[in-house]
């Protein structure tokens, strides 16, 4: 049956798409688009992750008793102990975070590589699941 | 014709929040015969539905954007007024360097206060008591997220009905490519 339906070059051939079929591209570019998102979502928070890490640093270099901490839009005299409190709080938020985000990750590219197989399995040529 | 977004079986959602659903097309021959279109009238009124869903993604990615500025903001305040609530007990006053104007800062000292000012929008600033503010912001920071599952919801069907659209229209040229071809072949049978 796959044979007929390839005997055409892409276009051309009678290609017989089912309503799973349809579900299964519909989830595949879901999951396309929320790699995506994912990606750019793990750039900012590695990002993050990376300046508090550097705060952290300048903090033991500083000599400082008070530190102008960032909260909302104002900075605030703060003790240097409860700047590193905070930091080191910030800093297991953003870890899991990062975390949470990588595990969604494998599971997205886990569930889009069973998907190419299943479509190209049925359509071969006639369709086109990799990246531009 | 159903408007709520319920499945039938044939997997056709009629349309979601004003956004019309994507018919599922079974078989090309009888969506065609069934439309009274012929090919290309088809696909000028499937590439038109594409056009109309572009439109519709652009203006629901822009209040995405919005509502992702949005929420950090919310959090933000309500840091400074859980800040704020913490200095109270201490009876010490809190220091802080704000922007005054880009690139230059000025050192404020606030007092222990039981109030704080809330800007509302149009040009609207209300005092409320730390509780109320907190209260307040927690529920605009619910809302906000709130709004935001919605509009990503929005946006997967959105994108689904893109998806189906565009293999309908991609099938249709298709069959139309087929039929000319076997037309093609039958002719020079027939010649021949």
């Amino acid at each position: 049956m796959q044979q007929q339906q390839q005997q055409g070059q892409s276009g051309g051939s009678e290609m017989e798409v089912t309503w799973e079929d349809q579900q299964n591209i519909n989830k595949f570019g879901r999951l396309n688009n929320r790699l995506h998102e994912l990606e750019d979502e793990i750039k900012i928070a590695k990002e993050s992750n990376d300046n508090l890490e550097d705060a952290g640093n300048e903090l033991i270099l500083t000599d400082e008793d008070v530190v102008r901490f960032q909260i909302g839009e104002v900075f605030a005299h703060v003790p240097k102990d409860e700047v590193e409190t905070r930091i080191e709080q910030m800093k297991e938020a953003t870890s899991q975070n990062l975390e949470k985000l990588e595990e969604e990750k494998e599971s997205i590219i886990a569930q889009m590589a069973e998907l190419k197989k299943i479509l190209y399995g049925k359509f071969k040529d006639s369709i086109n699941l990799e990246e531009e | 014709m159903a408007s709520s977004s319920s499945s039938t079986e044939a997997g056709v959602v009629a349309e979601r929040r004003g956004i019309p659903g994507a018919q599922f097309v079974e078989d090309v021959q009888t969506y065609l015969n069934q439309s009274g279109l012929d090919v290309n009238s088809a696909l000028a009124f499937l590439q038109e539905r594409l056009q109309q869903y572009k439109v519709v993604e652009m203006k629901l990615l822009a209040q995405q954007r919005d509502l992702q500025a949005k929420i950090p903001d919310i959090e933000k305040c309500l840091d400074v007024v859980a800040t704020l609530q913490a200095k109270k007990g201490t009876g010490e006053a809190l220091i802080t360097d704000f922007e005054v104007s880009e690139g230059i800062y000025s050192r404020a000292r606030i007092e222990d206060t039981d109030s704080v000012c809330l800007w509302l929008g149009a040009n609207v600033m209300l005092e409320y008591s730390c509780e109320e503010a907190t209260a307040l912001l927690q529920k605009n920071l619910d809302n906000a997220k709130a709004s935001l599952e919605v509009l990503v919801a929005d946006l997967q069907f959105l994108r689904d009905q893109v998806t189906i659209t565009q293999v309908t229209i991609a099938r249709v040229y298709n069959w139309d490519v087929h039929q000319r071809r076997v037309r093609q072949a039958a002719g020079v049978a027939i010649e021949s």
